[in-house]
Protein backbone atom coordinates (compact mmCIF):
# COMPACT_ATOMS: atom_id res chain seq x y z
CA UNK A 1 0.00 0.00 0.00
CA UNK A 2 0.83 3.44 -0.81
CA UNK A 3 1.37 5.69 1.38
CA UNK A 4 -1.01 8.00 -0.12
CA UNK A 5 -3.14 5.11 -0.32
CA UNK A 6 -2.71 4.74 3.64
CA UNK A 7 -3.35 8.36 4.11
CA UNK A 8 -6.54 8.36 1.86
CA UNK A 9 -7.48 4.84 4.14
CA UNK A 10 -7.29 6.97 7.57
CA UNK A 11 -9.09 9.47 6.12
CA UNK A 12 -11.33 7.51 5.72
CA UNK A 13 -11.35 5.57 8.37
CA UNK A 14 -11.92 8.70 10.22
CA UNK A 15 -14.85 8.98 8.94
CA UNK A 16 -16.59 6.07 11.22
CA UNK A 17 -18.13 8.06 13.84
CA UNK A 18 -19.75 10.84 11.50
CA UNK A 19 -20.78 7.86 9.49
CA UNK A 20 -22.77 6.46 12.56
CA UNK A 21 -24.28 9.71 13.64
CA UNK A 22 -25.68 9.99 9.45
CA UNK A 23 -23.55 13.09 9.59
CA UNK A 24 -22.29 12.31 6.03
CA UNK A 25 -23.27 13.95 2.65
CA UNK A 26 -24.45 11.27 0.19
CA UNK A 27 -21.30 11.02 -1.83
CA UNK A 28 -19.02 10.74 1.24
CA UNK A 29 -21.66 8.09 2.80
CA UNK A 30 -21.11 6.12 -0.39
CA UNK A 31 -17.36 6.39 -0.72
CA UNK A 32 -17.20 5.26 3.05
CA UNK A 33 -18.99 2.16 2.32
CA UNK A 34 -17.24 1.23 0.06
CA UNK A 35 -14.18 1.49 2.11
CA UNK A 36 -16.16 -0.57 4.94
CA UNK A 37 -16.49 -3.45 2.33
CA UNK A 38 -12.69 -3.40 2.09
CA UNK A 39 -11.86 -2.89 5.71
CA UNK A 40 -12.10 -6.07 7.91
CA UNK A 41 -11.13 -3.84 11.32
CA UNK A 42 -13.78 -1.45 10.23
CA UNK A 43 -16.76 -2.96 10.70
CA UNK A 44 -17.19 -3.99 14.40
CA UNK A 45 -15.91 -0.64 14.96
CA UNK A 46 -18.77 0.82 12.73
CA UNK A 47 -21.75 -1.47 14.70
CA UNK A 48 -20.64 0.05 18.21
CA UNK A 49 -20.27 3.74 17.38
CA UNK A 50 -23.68 3.14 15.15
CA UNK A 51 -24.87 1.58 18.41
CA UNK A 52 -23.71 3.93 20.74
CA UNK A 53 -25.81 6.89 18.40
CA UNK A 54 -28.92 5.04 18.57
CA UNK A 55 -28.68 5.29 22.22
CA UNK A 56 -29.26 9.21 21.88
CA UNK A 57 -32.64 8.16 20.41
CA UNK A 58 -33.72 6.37 23.89
CA UNK A 59 -34.02 10.22 25.30
CA UNK A 60 -36.61 11.12 22.17
CA UNK A 61 -39.85 8.76 22.39
CA UNK A 62 -42.84 10.44 22.05
CA UNK A 63 -46.98 9.01 21.14
CA UNK A 64 -47.46 9.13 17.28
CA UNK A 65 -50.77 11.40 16.83
CA UNK A 66 -53.29 8.14 17.03
CA UNK A 67 -54.54 8.61 13.12
CA UNK A 68 -51.29 7.80 11.95
CA UNK A 69 -51.92 4.22 13.26
CA UNK A 70 -54.78 3.66 10.75
CA UNK A 71 -53.23 5.02 8.05
CA UNK A 72 -50.24 2.95 8.54
CA UNK A 73 -51.69 -0.02 8.89
CA UNK A 74 -54.19 0.68 5.90
CA UNK A 75 -50.96 1.28 3.94
CA UNK A 76 -50.22 -2.36 5.62
CA UNK A 77 -53.22 -4.77 4.13
CA UNK A 78 -52.28 -2.70 0.57
CA UNK A 79 -48.83 -3.25 0.45
CA UNK A 80 -47.21 -6.37 -0.35
CA UNK A 81 -43.91 -7.34 1.06
CA UNK A 82 -40.39 -7.95 -0.41
CA UNK A 83 -39.88 -11.71 -0.83
CA UNK A 84 -37.37 -13.48 1.71
CA UNK A 85 -34.36 -14.22 -0.51
CA UNK A 86 -33.73 -17.85 -0.26
CA UNK A 87 -30.60 -17.17 -1.78
CA UNK A 88 -29.75 -14.31 0.41
CA UNK A 89 -30.11 -16.34 3.14
CA UNK A 90 -27.84 -19.27 1.93
CA UNK A 91 -25.31 -16.50 1.71
CA UNK A 92 -25.64 -15.51 5.24
CA UNK A 93 -24.05 -18.86 6.10
CA UNK A 94 -20.72 -17.47 7.91
CA UNK A 95 -20.44 -14.79 5.06
CA UNK A 96 -20.11 -11.24 5.93
CA UNK A 97 -21.18 -8.29 4.34
CA UNK A 98 -18.10 -7.30 3.60
CA UNK A 99 -17.43 -10.44 1.03
CA UNK A 100 -19.45 -8.76 -1.11
CA UNK A 101 -23.38 -9.40 -1.92
CA UNK A 102 -25.22 -7.85 -4.35
CA UNK A 103 -25.75 -4.39 -2.83
CA UNK A 104 -22.16 -3.49 -2.39
CA UNK A 105 -21.56 -4.44 -6.24
CA UNK A 106 -24.83 -2.58 -6.98
CA UNK A 107 -23.17 0.39 -4.68
CA UNK A 108 -20.42 0.65 -6.82
CA UNK A 109 -21.77 0.63 -10.21
CA UNK A 110 -20.75 3.39 -12.02
CA UNK A 111 -23.91 4.35 -13.67
CA UNK A 112 -26.06 5.02 -10.74
CA UNK A 113 -25.43 7.87 -9.06
CA UNK A 114 -25.26 8.09 -5.22
CA UNK A 115 -28.77 9.70 -4.86
CA UNK A 116 -30.15 6.53 -6.15
CA UNK A 117 -28.99 4.61 -3.40
CA UNK A 118 -30.79 7.35 -1.34
CA UNK A 119 -33.70 5.09 -0.23
CA UNK A 120 -31.45 2.33 0.59
CA UNK A 121 -29.55 1.39 3.79
CA UNK A 122 -25.74 0.21 4.16
CA UNK A 123 -25.22 -3.22 4.74
CA UNK A 124 -24.79 -3.09 8.75
CA UNK A 125 -28.18 -1.55 9.38
CA UNK A 126 -29.98 -4.13 6.79
CA UNK A 127 -27.75 -7.21 7.67
CA UNK A 128 -26.57 -9.63 5.43
CA UNK A 129 -29.59 -9.85 2.88
CA UNK A 130 -29.26 -7.30 0.08
CA UNK A 131 -32.24 -5.19 -1.18
CA UNK A 132 -34.09 -6.30 -4.82
CA UNK A 133 -32.26 -5.53 -7.76
CA UNK A 134 -33.73 -3.42 -10.00
CA UNK A 135 -34.05 -5.97 -13.06
CA UNK A 136 -34.39 -3.65 -15.70
CA UNK A 137 -34.08 0.37 -15.34
CA UNK A 138 -37.63 1.24 -14.26
CA UNK A 139 -37.48 5.49 -13.85
CA UNK A 140 -39.79 5.67 -11.10
CA UNK A 141 -39.72 2.50 -8.60
CA UNK A 142 -35.88 1.48 -9.02
CA UNK A 143 -35.75 -0.03 -6.01
CA UNK A 144 -38.68 -1.88 -5.67
CA UNK A 145 -38.65 -3.63 -9.07
CA UNK A 146 -40.01 -6.76 -8.07
CA UNK A 147 -42.77 -5.54 -5.75
CA UNK A 148 -46.29 -5.16 -7.07
CA UNK A 149 -47.97 -1.74 -8.39
CA UNK A 150 -49.68 -1.83 -5.45
CA UNK A 151 -46.34 -1.27 -3.64
CA UNK A 152 -45.32 1.18 -6.17
CA UNK A 153 -48.22 3.05 -5.38
CA UNK A 154 -47.80 3.50 -2.07
CA UNK A 155 -43.88 3.77 -2.56
CA UNK A 156 -44.49 6.80 -4.93
CA UNK A 157 -46.06 8.97 -2.16
CA UNK A 158 -44.62 7.52 0.83
CA UNK A 159 -41.44 6.71 -0.37
CA UNK A 160 -40.77 9.93 -2.83
CA UNK A 161 -37.71 7.66 -4.37
CA UNK A 162 -35.62 10.19 -5.61
CA UNK A 163 -33.11 8.02 -8.76
CA UNK A 164 -30.97 9.31 -11.46
CA UNK A 165 -33.73 11.23 -13.23
CA UNK A 166 -34.02 14.60 -15.15
CA UNK A 167 -35.73 17.42 -13.03
CA UNK A 168 -38.59 17.43 -15.75
CA UNK A 169 -39.00 14.03 -14.39
CA UNK A 170 -38.70 14.63 -10.60
CA UNK A 171 -40.79 17.36 -10.71
CA UNK A 172 -43.88 15.38 -12.57
CA UNK A 173 -42.89 12.94 -9.83
CA UNK A 174 -42.93 14.62 -6.99
CA UNK A 175 -46.45 16.62 -8.28
CA UNK A 176 -47.84 12.99 -8.46
CA UNK A 177 -46.40 11.33 -5.10
CA UNK A 178 -48.09 14.80 -3.80
CA UNK A 179 -51.15 14.01 -5.35
CA UNK A 180 -51.23 10.48 -4.14
CA UNK A 181 -50.01 11.24 -0.38
CA UNK A 182 -52.82 13.93 -0.51
CA UNK A 183 -55.17 10.79 -1.02
CA UNK A 184 -53.41 8.73 1.92
CA UNK A 185 -53.68 11.64 4.10
CA UNK A 186 -57.39 11.79 4.23
CA UNK A 187 -58.93 11.02 7.20
CA UNK A 188 -61.13 8.38 5.74
CA UNK A 189 -58.53 7.16 3.41
CA UNK A 190 -59.17 3.35 2.84
CA UNK A 191 -57.55 0.64 0.59
CA UNK A 192 -58.92 -2.48 -1.12
CA UNK A 193 -57.54 -4.89 -3.73
CA UNK A 194 -58.81 -7.53 -6.29
CA UNK A 195 -57.34 -10.20 -8.16
CA UNK A 196 -58.81 -12.01 -10.91
CA UNK A 197 -58.32 -15.74 -11.59
CA UNK A 198 -54.74 -15.35 -13.11
CA UNK A 199 -53.67 -13.58 -9.74
CA UNK A 200 -53.15 -10.19 -11.50
CA UNK A 201 -54.79 -7.35 -9.17
CA UNK A 202 -55.73 -4.27 -8.73
CA UNK A 203 -55.35 -2.10 -5.82
CA UNK A 204 -57.41 1.04 -4.71
CA UNK A 205 -56.61 3.76 -2.12
CA UNK A 206 -59.63 5.83 -2.20
CA UNK A 207 -60.97 8.81 0.08
CA UNK A 208 -64.83 9.14 -0.09
CA UNK A 209 -64.64 12.51 0.99
CA UNK A 210 -61.91 14.15 -1.36
CA UNK A 211 -63.71 11.98 -3.85
CA UNK A 212 -59.88 11.25 -4.97
CA UNK A 213 -58.49 7.58 -5.56
CA UNK A 214 -55.23 6.31 -6.90
CA UNK A 215 -55.18 2.77 -8.68
CA UNK A 216 -52.39 0.23 -9.12
CA UNK A 217 -52.72 -2.61 -11.44
CA UNK A 218 -49.61 -5.43 -11.17
CA UNK A 219 -48.97 -8.47 -12.72
CA UNK A 220 -50.47 -6.87 -16.15
CA UNK A 221 -47.89 -7.19 -18.81
CA UNK A 222 -47.89 -4.44 -21.14
CA UNK A 223 -50.85 -4.50 -23.36
CA UNK A 224 -50.40 -5.36 -27.22
CA UNK A 225 -49.05 -2.57 -29.56
CA UNK A 226 -51.07 0.48 -30.29
CA UNK A 227 -53.51 -0.49 -27.16
CA UNK A 228 -53.70 1.18 -23.48
CA UNK A 229 -55.46 0.61 -20.53
CA UNK A 230 -58.24 2.96 -19.59
CA UNK A 231 -59.73 3.10 -16.05
CA UNK A 232 -63.46 3.20 -15.84
CA UNK A 233 -65.91 4.83 -12.97
CA UNK A 234 -69.20 2.64 -12.71
CA UNK A 235 -72.41 4.29 -11.49
CA UNK A 236 -75.62 2.79 -11.55
CA UNK A 237 -78.18 3.61 -14.36
CA UNK A 238 -75.16 6.12 -16.37
CA UNK A 239 -72.79 5.72 -18.58
CA UNK A 240 -69.51 4.60 -17.58
CA UNK A 241 -66.49 7.35 -17.06
CA UNK A 242 -63.35 7.10 -18.23
CA UNK A 243 -60.85 8.50 -15.29
CA UNK A 244 -57.90 7.90 -17.47
CA UNK A 245 -55.37 5.57 -19.39
CA UNK A 246 -52.81 3.99 -17.33
CA UNK A 247 -48.95 4.61 -18.22
CA UNK A 248 -46.23 1.82 -17.76
CA UNK A 249 -45.64 1.11 -13.66
CA UNK A 250 -47.23 4.37 -12.36
CA UNK A 251 -50.51 4.61 -10.51
CA UNK A 252 -53.27 6.60 -11.84
CA UNK A 253 -54.61 8.96 -9.83
CA UNK A 254 -58.37 9.40 -10.23
CA UNK A 255 -60.46 12.82 -9.18
CA UNK A 256 -63.96 14.16 -9.01
CA UNK A 257 -65.47 10.41 -7.80
CA UNK A 258 -69.09 10.57 -6.61
CA UNK A 259 -70.17 8.65 -3.59
CA UNK A 260 -72.76 6.63 -6.08
CA UNK A 261 -69.64 4.98 -7.68
CA UNK A 262 -70.11 1.80 -7.66
CA UNK A 263 -67.09 0.10 -9.19
CA UNK A 264 -63.87 0.63 -11.38
CA UNK A 265 -63.12 -1.20 -14.12
CA UNK A 266 -60.45 -1.48 -16.37
CA UNK A 267 -60.40 -2.04 -20.34
CA UNK A 268 -58.01 -2.19 -23.07
CA UNK A 269 -58.24 0.02 -25.65
CA UNK A 270 -56.80 1.39 -28.71
CA UNK A 271 -54.10 4.21 -28.32
CA UNK A 272 -55.63 7.22 -27.31
CA UNK A 273 -58.03 5.69 -25.05
CA UNK A 274 -61.88 5.63 -25.83
CA UNK A 275 -65.04 7.56 -25.54
CA UNK A 276 -66.39 4.39 -24.41
CA UNK A 277 -65.63 1.01 -23.49
CA UNK A 278 -65.19 -1.03 -26.79
CA UNK A 279 -63.65 -4.40 -24.88
CA UNK A 280 -64.87 -6.49 -22.10
CA UNK A 281 -63.23 -5.25 -18.91
CA UNK A 282 -60.21 -6.68 -17.98
CA UNK A 283 -60.56 -6.47 -14.11
CA UNK A 284 -63.03 -4.86 -12.15
CA UNK A 285 -63.46 -3.99 -8.31
CA UNK A 286 -66.42 -3.09 -6.24
CA UNK A 287 -65.76 0.46 -4.38
CA UNK A 288 -68.79 -0.25 -1.59
CA UNK A 289 -65.16 -1.32 0.62
CA UNK A 290 -63.58 2.39 0.28
CA UNK A 291 -66.82 4.19 1.36
CA UNK A 292 -68.49 4.69 -2.13
CA UNK A 293 -71.68 3.10 -3.43
CA UNK A 294 -74.50 4.84 -1.35
CA UNK B 1 -43.19 -10.10 22.79
CA UNK B 2 -40.25 -8.41 22.04
CA UNK B 3 -39.75 -6.22 18.85
CA UNK B 4 -37.64 -8.95 17.72
CA UNK B 5 -39.65 -11.86 17.77
CA UNK B 6 -42.32 -10.10 15.97
CA UNK B 7 -40.21 -8.27 13.14
CA UNK B 8 -39.44 -12.39 12.08
CA UNK B 9 -43.55 -12.79 12.04
CA UNK B 10 -43.94 -9.25 10.56
CA UNK B 11 -41.31 -10.49 7.91
CA UNK B 12 -43.88 -14.19 7.21
CA UNK B 13 -46.30 -11.23 6.48
CA UNK B 14 -48.32 -11.52 10.09
CA UNK B 15 -50.03 -8.74 10.23
CA UNK B 16 -51.28 -8.61 13.69
CA UNK B 17 -47.61 -9.21 14.51
CA UNK B 18 -46.98 -6.21 12.87
CA UNK B 19 -49.98 -4.24 14.92
CA UNK B 20 -48.15 -5.52 18.09
CA UNK B 21 -44.93 -4.09 16.96
CA UNK B 22 -46.26 -0.95 15.69
CA UNK B 23 -47.33 -0.70 19.74
CA UNK B 24 -44.22 -0.81 20.38
CA UNK B 25 -41.72 0.68 18.21
CA UNK B 26 -44.34 3.83 16.79
CA UNK B 27 -43.43 5.85 19.71
CA UNK B 28 -39.39 5.53 19.57
CA UNK B 29 -39.51 6.22 16.16
CA UNK B 30 -41.96 9.16 15.83
CA UNK B 31 -40.24 10.73 18.66
CA UNK B 32 -36.98 10.35 17.40
CA UNK B 33 -38.39 11.48 13.89
CA UNK B 34 -40.00 14.41 15.32
CA UNK B 35 -36.99 15.52 17.20
CA UNK B 36 -34.67 15.72 13.87
CA UNK B 37 -37.87 17.00 11.59
CA UNK B 38 -39.23 19.36 13.98
CA UNK B 39 -42.11 20.10 11.72
CA UNK B 40 -45.37 17.83 12.66
CA UNK B 41 -46.80 17.22 9.67
CA UNK B 42 -43.75 16.15 7.76
CA UNK B 43 -42.56 13.89 11.20
CA UNK B 44 -45.62 11.95 10.73
CA UNK B 45 -44.86 11.48 7.08
CA UNK B 46 -41.26 10.27 7.30
CA UNK B 47 -42.56 8.26 10.55
CA UNK B 48 -45.51 6.38 8.22
CA UNK B 49 -42.48 6.03 5.33
CA UNK B 50 -40.39 4.24 7.83
CA UNK B 51 -43.20 2.28 9.77
CA UNK B 52 -44.15 0.93 6.27
CA UNK B 53 -40.79 -0.11 5.12
CA UNK B 54 -40.53 -2.43 8.28
CA UNK B 55 -43.43 -3.99 6.71
CA UNK B 56 -42.01 -4.07 3.53
CA UNK B 57 -38.51 -4.99 4.31
CA UNK B 58 -38.60 -6.96 7.67
CA UNK B 59 -37.36 -9.75 5.80
CA UNK B 60 -33.73 -8.08 5.57
CA UNK B 61 -33.32 -8.18 9.56
CA UNK B 62 -30.83 -9.66 10.13
CA UNK B 63 -30.96 -10.83 14.73
CA UNK B 64 -27.58 -11.31 14.21
CA UNK B 65 -26.53 -7.74 13.79
CA UNK B 66 -27.94 -5.92 16.32
CA UNK B 67 -31.71 -5.83 17.79
CA UNK B 68 -34.40 -5.56 16.03
CA UNK B 69 -34.84 -1.92 17.84
CA UNK B 70 -31.53 -0.62 16.72
CA UNK B 71 -31.92 -1.76 13.68
CA UNK B 72 -35.55 0.51 13.15
CA UNK B 73 -34.28 3.74 15.04
CA UNK B 74 -31.19 3.36 12.25
CA UNK B 75 -33.77 3.22 9.58
CA UNK B 76 -35.97 5.77 11.01
CA UNK B 77 -32.84 8.35 11.67
CA UNK B 78 -31.72 7.84 8.04
CA UNK B 79 -35.02 8.77 7.28
CA UNK B 80 -35.11 11.71 9.33
CA UNK B 81 -32.16 13.25 8.27
CA UNK B 82 -32.68 12.94 5.01
CA UNK B 83 -35.92 14.91 4.98
CA UNK B 84 -34.60 17.21 7.01
CA UNK B 85 -31.25 18.06 5.11
CA UNK B 86 -33.55 18.02 2.09
CA UNK B 87 -35.98 20.98 3.53
CA UNK B 88 -32.97 22.89 4.37
CA UNK B 89 -31.89 22.36 1.14
CA UNK B 90 -35.27 24.07 -0.11
CA UNK B 91 -34.82 26.76 2.04
CA UNK B 92 -38.23 25.51 4.17
CA UNK B 93 -37.08 26.25 7.14
CA UNK B 94 -34.34 29.29 6.69
CA UNK B 95 -36.66 31.46 8.59
CA UNK B 96 -37.94 29.67 11.13
CA UNK B 97 -34.50 28.55 11.85
CA UNK B 98 -33.58 32.19 12.50
CA UNK B 99 -36.04 32.72 14.63
CA UNK B 100 -35.16 30.08 16.75
CA UNK B 101 -32.11 30.59 19.13
CA UNK B 102 -30.37 27.55 18.80
CA UNK B 103 -30.23 25.08 22.35
CA UNK B 104 -27.81 22.42 22.71
CA UNK B 105 -30.08 19.11 22.05
CA UNK B 106 -30.61 18.30 26.13
CA UNK B 107 -31.76 21.35 26.99
CA UNK B 108 -34.81 20.71 24.34
CA UNK B 109 -35.12 16.77 24.95
CA UNK B 110 -36.43 18.24 28.66
CA UNK B 111 -39.29 19.60 26.85
CA UNK B 112 -40.39 16.07 25.72
CA UNK B 113 -43.66 14.92 27.42
CA UNK B 114 -42.64 12.29 28.74
CA UNK B 115 -39.52 11.85 31.42
CA UNK B 116 -38.46 8.06 31.15
CA UNK B 117 -35.65 6.67 32.90
CA UNK B 118 -33.99 6.14 29.30
CA UNK B 119 -33.68 10.21 28.90
CA UNK B 120 -33.24 11.06 32.24
CA UNK B 121 -30.15 8.81 31.47
CA UNK B 122 -28.99 10.17 28.38
CA UNK B 123 -29.86 13.58 29.59
CA UNK B 124 -27.32 12.75 32.42
CA UNK B 125 -24.86 11.77 30.49
CA UNK B 126 -24.52 13.59 27.50
CA UNK B 127 -23.80 16.10 30.48
CA UNK B 128 -21.00 14.58 31.55
CA UNK B 129 -19.41 15.07 27.75
CA UNK B 130 -17.27 18.00 27.14
CA UNK B 131 -19.05 20.79 25.53
CA UNK B 132 -17.67 20.23 22.08
CA UNK B 133 -18.40 16.10 22.19
CA UNK B 134 -21.85 17.39 23.26
CA UNK B 135 -22.43 19.95 20.31
CA UNK B 136 -20.59 17.86 17.92
CA UNK B 137 -23.06 14.63 18.75
CA UNK B 138 -25.86 16.72 19.22
CA UNK B 139 -26.23 18.82 16.24
CA UNK B 140 -25.19 15.93 13.99
CA UNK B 141 -27.90 13.04 15.49
CA UNK B 142 -30.67 15.42 16.75
CA UNK B 143 -30.33 18.26 14.31
CA UNK B 144 -29.47 16.32 11.26
CA UNK B 145 -26.06 18.57 10.56
CA UNK B 146 -23.70 17.06 8.37
CA UNK B 147 -19.99 17.13 10.33
CA UNK B 148 -19.08 19.62 8.23
CA UNK B 149 -22.10 21.44 8.72
CA UNK B 150 -21.06 21.10 12.75
CA UNK B 151 -17.03 22.52 11.95
CA UNK B 152 -18.50 25.31 10.41
CA UNK B 153 -20.93 25.86 13.32
CA UNK B 154 -19.12 25.70 15.42
CA UNK B 155 -15.95 27.16 13.87
CA UNK B 156 -13.57 24.02 14.45
CA UNK B 157 -11.42 21.86 11.82
CA UNK B 158 -12.86 19.08 10.20
CA UNK B 159 -10.62 16.28 12.54
CA UNK B 160 -11.61 18.19 15.33
CA UNK B 161 -15.06 17.58 14.91
CA UNK B 162 -14.71 13.99 13.58
CA UNK B 163 -12.52 13.19 16.88
CA UNK B 164 -14.97 15.34 19.25
CA UNK B 165 -17.72 13.01 17.84
CA UNK B 166 -16.18 9.48 18.23
CA UNK B 167 -14.59 10.85 21.83
CA UNK B 168 -18.35 12.18 22.89
CA UNK B 169 -19.73 8.80 21.32
CA UNK B 170 -17.46 6.47 23.15
CA UNK B 171 -17.92 8.15 26.38
CA UNK B 172 -21.43 7.97 25.99
CA UNK B 173 -21.30 4.42 25.62
CA UNK B 174 -19.50 4.51 28.68
CA UNK B 175 -21.87 6.16 30.98
CA UNK B 176 -25.06 4.55 29.09
CA UNK B 177 -22.95 0.78 28.99
CA UNK B 178 -25.19 -0.21 32.10
CA UNK B 179 -28.51 0.69 30.75
CA UNK B 180 -29.99 -1.37 28.39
Amino acid sequence: MSLRDRFHREDLHSLAAPYALDALEPPERVRFERHLKECDSCGAEVRALSEDAIRLAWSTVAPPPPAMRDRVLAAVRATPQEPVRQQGAVRQQGADWQQGSDWQRESVRRREPARARKSQLPPHVWGAQPPPRARQRRPLFVPFATATAAAALVVASLFAVQADRTQDELDAQKAQASEIAHVLQASDALATRGQDAQGRSIGVIASASEGRAVVTLSGYSAPPGGRVRQLWLMRPNEQPRSLGLFGTDTPLVATGLDKSATSLAVTVEPDGGSPQPTTQPVVQLTLKSVGFGE
Amino acid sequence: MEADELLVLVAGGDQKAFEELYGLVSGPVFGLVRRVVRDPAQSEEVSQEVLLELWRSAARFDPRRGSALSWILTLAHRRAVDRVRSARAAGEREQREAHRAHHTAFDQVTEEVEAGLEREWVRRCLERLTELQRQSVTLAYYDGYTYREVAERLSLPLGTVKTRMRDGLTRLRECLGGVA
